[in-house]
């Protein structure tokens, strides 16, 4: 046997590892809980200089997905991970990478699919991969995704056919476990051994074309050597497991069992609770009651034969899933478990049960009541067929009652700001925006939120809204902004708040503003009630997000955009987005001996909005209020008789961007005097500058800023990073001198 | 490494000792968690599986470290919290009281308290029920060792158990942060020792003071039954009853309005909605006039400090003044009688009797 060495990993760090020792060509990936620690992981790893994966951080899923395509096509080994949503939004180009017959790995840290938003496991996600023509092992334990992270490349290059890893988000991603890795890295690479993909785009001697456009009478075919394929993939796992077993002495079988030969009971589950559900069979053989228990490693191909080999002896079964396919009477464990019943012309009496939705906790005693209720049946009781397990009906006459009155349209217009537009210029101008006198304005986000101590997010809030009168409806994609203010059965929003996913709040808040005009204009709602619309987004929600909020400013909706750049994606641990500065250190982007943080420069999204011709453009900054507050007055104007507004502030995260979270202003001062931020408008196409600080001798160099942060300092601090800095001081200078230039030409 | 080989002395009826670690955000409980892992994996010979309660990335909420050990042969089924530890760390005394942290201690249970407090206080603190407890000023060790108070617990931990080897302790230290952080190693070991040999500890026997606090699954008061369709929240602005008292990390902001121009400045820079300002008068003028903190949203991050510009908000140590007596609430509430709730919502474990434990009424004029 190959020589091992003990490790205490969660699964997450194992699948990096085990892609670290392989040595892949390329991960293309996007972060998402619970599948992030696997690109984290890998980069640190890579920062060490310990691989030459190349990581490429996508925009979204959907394009990471399209580099993993990509560097499938170009004939490379290619690695990625997501959970959930992120599956979902990758999902249409699954079935592109198994139909084209291009292998690859995806790890799926398994995650409940939204919405509500919940960020906890479940297998609500990967039931949607069934039909997608990729094979698909499961992993109970951090060890078997190490194995099968090893084990899936070589199914998957023998098969042509691409391969999930999945395992169960939290319980298996993040719990860290004794486990065994092959010590030697050329042991694993000897195991999976060369891949030679026969057709490559990078083959240029032989020319091919890729993505044939193909209807009937060939795509029947192409699909039934899918179907080929993925049968003979049952011999590739079965032979792939028997000779990992050789070399490590841990031998996988698609279907695996325990204590099933004399059982008269059992029950079906997936995953980590398979593990659980052995210690309840124990205790209840302790009782007498001749009940075991299986689970499947391989859920495709569908290992039909290694079922009817567990359940051929029993009389009942229940099948417990950890997702429902909704007015099927069962989740998508049972549908197929029963089929296979069915083929087999079985008389077992079955029963299904939906638990542990959203991560909620599997214990050993609820393993039992699943068991004993099987259990009974063997014994011809009845017992409900299909159910839900764990719900609970809530608390007899609860009667909630409000904290406070809606706000009225008379309390949320206080006159902080006033607008006025000259009809003949066209000119806008804005009055008012006095701090002391802001706190007139009533809160429309309440104290008692979860944000971290010091977080900008809710300050720039904050100031946001003291310059917007009268009713406001506010949409968030996710974000820190929106996990720490609406965790249920909580909400921090004292108006009305929405929140859609990550890269989809533009066009639901277009949505929602052309439904308002509609109902207007029909009368189903009055004509004269004014209501302003703003779009929040922030933690990285402008890389995925950037493709739909253009489009909405492409159809210049009457709404504000509002980001806080916070500079990373702070909900999920701080990956980087395109907003994080060059050289900065993130979970995605270490900095080590062999990696120097990230590698592009900070995202110019003001810039990416004004190409759009939308009327107004601001960037704003917690050091000048009134400033802000009046630009946000501007952009309601904008937004109720223009079109669309933009406004970005630079928000700090001190947990992130490493700083007390007193220093917020000092911070925010050097973001602002550094030309990082700079502060202007456009309007109508006319950039004018808000705040030079040249005038009053005020700029410094980058490195003032950067010095304050941990994210940054080495850049600021280290002559090792002098080439950064340089390159950063260049850039700021070059795009600070285009606004000036701008500002000043009567065009521009 | 496995040089400590060891056999638990005692495990429970699955055949695991298991540890609980209850803290904030930001303290280092989960790699405090992560390190019994690996002293139980990599020095001590056996099966070891540790884990926290997941959330979103946030500093100053409470969350729990779970630590599960048992034999090398044995596979490790159970992956849900821990819910009657042998060991239980409280990493802050904000969390005693409030939180259900005392879930499952008995007599059983060693007690490792984060205070400069003594086991007679810290009992009566926690209202408990029987059991060790250890008390070790894990604060001041930290600052004057310039390490965290997460080191300075695992000693204490170690000592408390009765069997951890120090050694093993500091072994797999050395071997993990110290090679991450070599510069904190010293600090580090010398943290654990003093962890190790400063305590005050007292045994207490079940003397039916206070009832055993039986480990319980959360559940809200909204269910399938009664709770709005498709997670809808109609409770707007609910969160105004969570209390964030335990996101402080000792230091409060104090106003003094004497000194105070009325700018507004302060209003700006808190992301809390923590002051609360009123129409007043102010030099004979009618205005709006800063009122105060509100205590039970601030997080102390001292933002209105930094702002002010006539030191009208000053810092304190939470523990040299009493904020309750110049807390402010929010002039527009409703209702009368507010019940606060520690904000967390305890993600993972809760228990009944924290529930009333969980609650600061106050009265408040209409």
């Amino acid at each position: 046997m190959v020589e091992q060495t003990v490790v205490y990993d969660s699964g997450n760090e194992l699948a990096a590892y085990a892609a670290k020792q392989i040595n892949y060509h390329m991960m293309g990936y996007f972060p998402i809980t619970p599948s992030t620690q696997i690109a984290e992981h890998l980069d640190l790893l890579k920062s060490a200089g310990l691989h030459d994966v190349k990581l490429i951080p996508g925009d979204g899923e959907h394009g990471a997905a399209g580099i993993c395509y990509g560097g499938t096509v170009a004939g490379g080994r290619v690695f990625n991970a997501t959970s959930a949503n992120g599956l979902l939004y990758a999902l249409e180009q699954f079935p592109v990478q198994s139909g084209t017959r291009m292998p690859m790995v995806l790890n799926l840290a398994c995650r409940t699919v939204s919405g509500p938003l919940s960020i906890k496991g479940d297998h609500s996600d990967i039931m949607y991969t069934l039909n997608t023509g990729w094979i698909t092992l499961y992993a109970q334990t951090p060890q078997a995704v190490y194995d099968m992270n090893i084990i899936g490349l070589k199914v998957a290059e023998k098969a042509l056919l691409p391969i999930i890893i999945g395992f169960d988000g939290f319980f298996t991603s993040h719990q860290k476990r004794r486990t065994y890795v092959i010590t030697h890295d050329e042991d694993v690479q000897g195991f999976v051994g060369e891949y030679h993909p026969p057709y490559s785009a990078l083959d240029v001697e032989h020319p091919a074309t890729f993505g044939s456009y193909m209807n009937e009478p060939d795509l029947i075919n192409n699909k039934y050597q899918l179907h080929l394929a993925m049968e003979e993939s049952r011999n590739i796992i079965d032979a792939v497991f028997k000779e990992f077993g050789d070399l490590t002495g841990r031998y996988y079988t698609a279907v695996e069992s325990y204590k099933m030969e004399d059982a008269e009971a059992a029950l079906f589950i997936l995953g980590s609770s398979y593990g659980t559900a052995k210690v309840a069979v124990d205790e209840l053989r302790e009782e007498g009651k001749k009940v075991g228990v299986f689970t499947i490693n391989a859920i495709r191909p569908w290992p039909k034969e290694g079922i009817y080999d567990a359940v051929k002896n029993i009389k009942a079964l229940m099948i417990a899933d950890r997702q429902d396919s909704y007015g099927a009477g069962g989740g998508n464990m049972s549908l197929e478990v029963k089929a296979t019943l069915q083929d087999y012309k079985m008389a077992i009496d079955t029963a299904s049960r939906v638990y542990g939705l959203s991560g909620k906790d599997f214990y050993v005693s609820d393993a039992k009541v699943l068991l004993e209720e099987a259990y009974a049946m063997s014994q011809n009781k009845q017992v409900t067929k299909f159910d839900y397990f764990g719900q609970y009906p809530g608390k007899e006459g609860y009667n909630p009652h409000q904290y406070f009155k809606p706000l009225t349209l008379e309390e949320q217009s206080p006159g902080i700001t006033t607008v006025t537009e000259n009809e003949e210029t066209g000119k806008i101008t804005v009055k008012g925006g006095i701090p002391i006198q802001s706190t007139k304005m009533p809160k429309r986000i309440v104290g008692g939120h979860g944000a971290c101590p010091g977080c900008g997010i809710f300050t720039n809030l904050n100031i946001l809204l003291k310059g917007i009168e009268g009713y406001v409806v506010l949409l968030f994609q996710t974000g820190c902004g929106m996990v720490t203010s609406t965790c249920y059965p909580k909400t921090a929003f004292r108006t009305t708040y929405v929140h859609n996913l990550f890269q989809n709040g533009a066009p639901t808040l277009s949505g929602i503003v052309e439904m308002y005009h509609e109902k207007q204009r029909r009368g189903e709602i009055p004509q004269d009630e004014k209501i302003t619309f703003i779009m929040v987004t922030g933690d990285g929600g402008l890389d995925i997000g950037m493709g739909p909020a253009i489009g909405a400013a492409l159809r210049n909706h009457g709404m504000i955009i509002f980001e806080y750049d916070n500079a990373g994606y702070m909900n999920t641990g701080y990956q980087l987005s395109y907003q994080t500065p060059k050289g900065a250190k993130t979970s995605t982007s270490h900095v080590g001996p062999a990696q120097k943080g990230k590698e592009t420069f900070t995202k110019d999204s003001p810039q990416i909005f004004a190409a759009t011709n939308i009327p107004y453009i601001a960037t704003v900054a917690e050091t000048n209020p009134t400033d802000f507050m009046k630009k946000a007055a501007k952009a309601q104007y904008y937004a109720n008789h223009h079109g669309m507004a933009f406004m970005k502030a630079v928000s700090v995260c001190p947990l992130n961007w490493g700083h007390q979270p007193r220093e917020a202003l000092k911070i925010m001062e050097a973001a602002v005097n550094s030309c990082y931020h700079p502060l202007y408008e456009v309007e109508e196409g006319i950039t004018a500058l808000s705040y030079n600080p040249e005038k009053n001798n005020k700029k410094v160099p980058i490195s003032e800023f950067y010095k304050l942060m941990a994210r940054t300092k080495h850049i600021a601090t280290s002559p090792q990073y002098a080439e950064i800095l340089e390159a950063t001081q260049a850039e700021i200078d070059r795009r600070w001198e285009r606004i000036k230039a701008k500002a000043e030409h009567p065009l521009l | 490494m496995a040089e400590y080989k060891i056999d638990l002395p005692k495990t429970n009826e699955y055949g695991f000792y298991e540890m609980r670690l209850e803290s904030i955000g930001g303290l280092g409980a989960n790699l405090s968690g992560k390190i019994l892992g690996e002293v139980g994996a990599l020095a001590l010979g056996l099966n070891s599986s540790s884990f926290a309660s997941y959330g979103s990335e946030k500093k100053g909420t409470p969350l729990k470290s779970f630590i599960r050990w048992c034999k090398e042969d044995q596979a490790i089924g159970v992956i849900t919290p821990v819910e009657k530890p042998y060991i239980l760390g409280i990493f802050h005394e904000a969390l005693a009281g409030k939180v259900a942290v005392t879930a499952g201690v008995d007599e059983e249970c060693a007690v490792v308290m984060n205070t400069d407090k003594s086991p007679d206080e810290i009992r009566e603190m926690l209202k408990l029920y029987g059991g060790s407890v250890y008390c070790v000023d894990a604060l001041k060790i930290a600052m004057e060792e310039k390490t965290r108070i997460n080191m300075v617990i695992l000693g204490t931990i170690a000592k408390a158990s009765g069997f951890i080897p120090l050694k093993a302790v500091e072994a797999v230290v050395k071997d993990t942060i110290g090679r991450k952080y070599p510069n904190a190693l010293e600090g580090n070991l010398r943290g654990i020792r003093r962890g190790y040999e400063e305590v005050t500890s007292k045994q207490f026997k079940n003397d039916d003071r206070y009832p055993y606090v039986p480990y319980k699954d959360v559940q809200y008061d909204w269910g399938y039954e009664n709770a709005p369709i498709g997670g809808i929240n109609p409770l707007f602005a609910s969160m105004a009853n969570n209390d964030m008292t335990a996101s402080r990390e000792g230091k409060v902001p104090v106003f003094h309005v004497e000194k105070c121009i009325n700018c507004g400045l302060c209003d700006i820079t808190c992301p809390e909605m923590a002051l609360v300002f009123a129409e007043g008068e102010y030099k004979g003028k009618q205005q709006m006039v800063n009122t105060g903190v509100n205590y039970h949203y601030c997080k102390g991050c001292l933002r209105c400090v930094e702002i002010c510009p006539t030191d009208a908000l000053t810092e304190a140590l939470e523990r040299d003044v009493d904020v309750w007596s110049m807390h402010e609430p929010y002039r527009d509430f409703i209702q009368t009688k507010v019940e606060f709730e520690d904000m967390g919502s305890n993600s993972i474990v809760d228990a009944e009797s924290g529930v009333t434990n969980n609650t600061i009424t106050i009265e408040q004029e209409e």
